[in-house]
């Protein structure tokens, strides 16, 4: 896998002109505020694209790689509410809509519109982040929320007092240029 | 993989071509690459094979997690039918043929100490129960298996005198678990067991100290959080075979109903054996589903979050 992804790394300066951002260990946390409980859970293993000609930005994690505090909690997660067997991953395909110059220092917020699939549902939604770039170090973040009806992901009343209807949801990658 | 890494090679190199053909690309290079760098592991482990560390009699390939601590009722009423049940008893309702209550404790995510008490010839016992096997997704480990040890102590000496030398009181119960969760629906198991008691239990003349026992259990789940359940167990013994004379004894079989609620799991069934701890109704199934000694029973299972890991991390 390292191979392929050197070989793809190597193979992608010819095509993309030193315009492609990837990241393979974005950040992406969950938080639940609810009136009985607050969850929380965090991957370290999400992956995204910026391509900084088209704007195009992606993210993609695996619905598998969220720890939680509780071991019940993330069996829950995968089991009854995300349904992680049949849908492995969230993914935004998107675009940024003004494009930041990421050759100079400071900090750029920008608008992304594109589709956000979460438990195999795609909504079309517009998220806000920010670029901030430091001494050529670029880095992505964004926090947004997720609401759970929106992506047919049922709780029930039973649980109703533990988990909140809306998910509030936040993704920090630093990129390596390509 | 090799061929995964043939076909992203092939693709790589379309693209690259196609690169210089059509200078800028529409179908975006962000997207392959994306989905290079996003390839899930395939072996990952098969979670949840069942939702609790019980069914109706067994014990099922789950094991408590690190930390956390499981709180286990379980009741069977008296006989619904036959000459012990009817109106008179609320169908068995007034009586309890056992209760049991138990705590399993997770000492490691895949090794659980676990104790517990039977109003059926007031049994402690003591196990330890260890998941070595993972079913993974990709099927390079088919299945998952679990052993349980356990020993059973009765301390009074309730239906015999002959608890004289003190070991007689021990009984030994083994137990390895085979499970495969078939679809997200259904799991199945087969348990092949071994039960030693000091002093044959019935204590009746002839009856075998050791015997074999295999086992076998499935849940189906009907809505997403609850399902049938089913559970069946053969002993294999001369002295419990049909053509005993004097006793009858019968197969345990049990059906029953699970629902799971975040951190509670309750399980209604209906059963001929009258005991829940292994050690007691693979010996002492005398009741049967044909003559109406059948009863209701549950199991409540709660988990309790004991060591929270570390807050912070998350």
């Amino acid at each position: 896998m390292k191979h392929l992804l050197i070989l793809l790394a190597w193979m992608l300066p010819h095509q993309a002109d030193g315009t492609l951002f990837a990241c393979k260990n974005a950040k992406v946390s969950l938080y639940s505020k609810a009136p009985l409980e607050d969850i929380r859970a965090t991957s370290a293993t999400a992956a995204s694209v910026y391509k900084a000609t088209t704007g195009e930005v992606a993210f993609n994690v695996p619905i598998r790689s969220f720890k939680f505090q509780k071991s019940l909690m993330q069996e829950h997660f995968n089991e009854n509410y995300m349904e992680s067997d049949k849908f492995p991953n969230a993914t935004f395909k998107g675009k940024v809509q003004s494009l930041p110059d990421l050759t100079k220092d400071g900090t750029y917020a920008v608008k992304a519109t594109g589709d956000l699939t979460v438990h195999g549902v795609t909504q079309n939604r517009t998220i806000d982040g920010a670029f901030t770039v430091k001494g050529g170090a670029v880095s992505f973040n964004s926090e947004f929320t997720v609401k759970c009806v929106d992506h047919k992901i049922d709780i029930p009343k039973l649980v109703f007092q533990k988990i909140a209807e809306s998910i509030s949801v936040s993704v920090t990658a630093t990129y390596i240029k390509n | 993989m090799k061929s995964t890494i043939a076909l992203c090679l092939l693709a790589g190199a379309v693209c690259t071509v196609r690169a210089q053909t059509t200078p800028p690309a529409k179908t975006s290079s962000a997207d392959s690459l994306l989905n290079a760098m996003s390839t899930t592991a395939d072996n990952e482990p098969v979670i949840a094979t069942f939702k609790a560390s019980r069914l109706i009699f067994s014990q099922t390939t789950e094991t408590v997690k690190k930390g956390n601590l499981n709180f286990v009722v379980i009741h069977r009423f008296g006989d619904i039918g036959g000459s012990a049940g009817g109106g008179k008893t609320l169908w068995g309702l007034d009586n309890s043929s056992d209760i049991f209550i138990g705590f399993e404790y997770g000492i490691s995510d895949k090794l659980d100490l676990q104790f517990g008490r039977s109003k059926f010839e007031q049994l402690l016992e003591l196990g330890l129960k260890y998941h070595f096997l993972q079913q993974t997704a990709d099927d390079a480990m088919p299945f998952s298996a679990t052993i349980i040890g356990k020993t059973g102590l009765k301390p009074y000496s309730v239906t015999t005198n002959v608890f004289k030398p003190y070991t007689n009181r021990l009984n030994y119960f083994t137990q390895l678990v085979i499970a495969r969760k078939f679809s997200t629906n259904f799991s199945m198991q087969i348990t092949p067991s071994y039960l030693r008691n000091n002093l044959p239990f019935p204590y009746l003349p002839d009856n075998e100290k050791n015997f074999f026992v295999l086992g076998g259990a499935f849940r189906l789940k009907v809505t997403k959080r609850s399902g049938i359940v089913v559970d069946y167990h053969h002993p294999f013994s001369s002295f419990r075979s049909s053509n005993n004379t004097t006793t009858n004894f019968y197969d345990p079989i049990g059906v029953g109903w699970e629902i799971e609620t975040g951190g509670h799991v309750f399980t209604l069934n209906l059963s001929n054996s009258q005991a829940i701890s292994e050690i007691n109704y693979l010996a002492d199934t005398e009741s049967s589903w044909g003559k109406g000694q059948f009863r209701l029973g549950f199991t409540i299972s709660r988990m309790f979050e004991l060591s929270g890991r570390s807050k912070n991390k998350y």
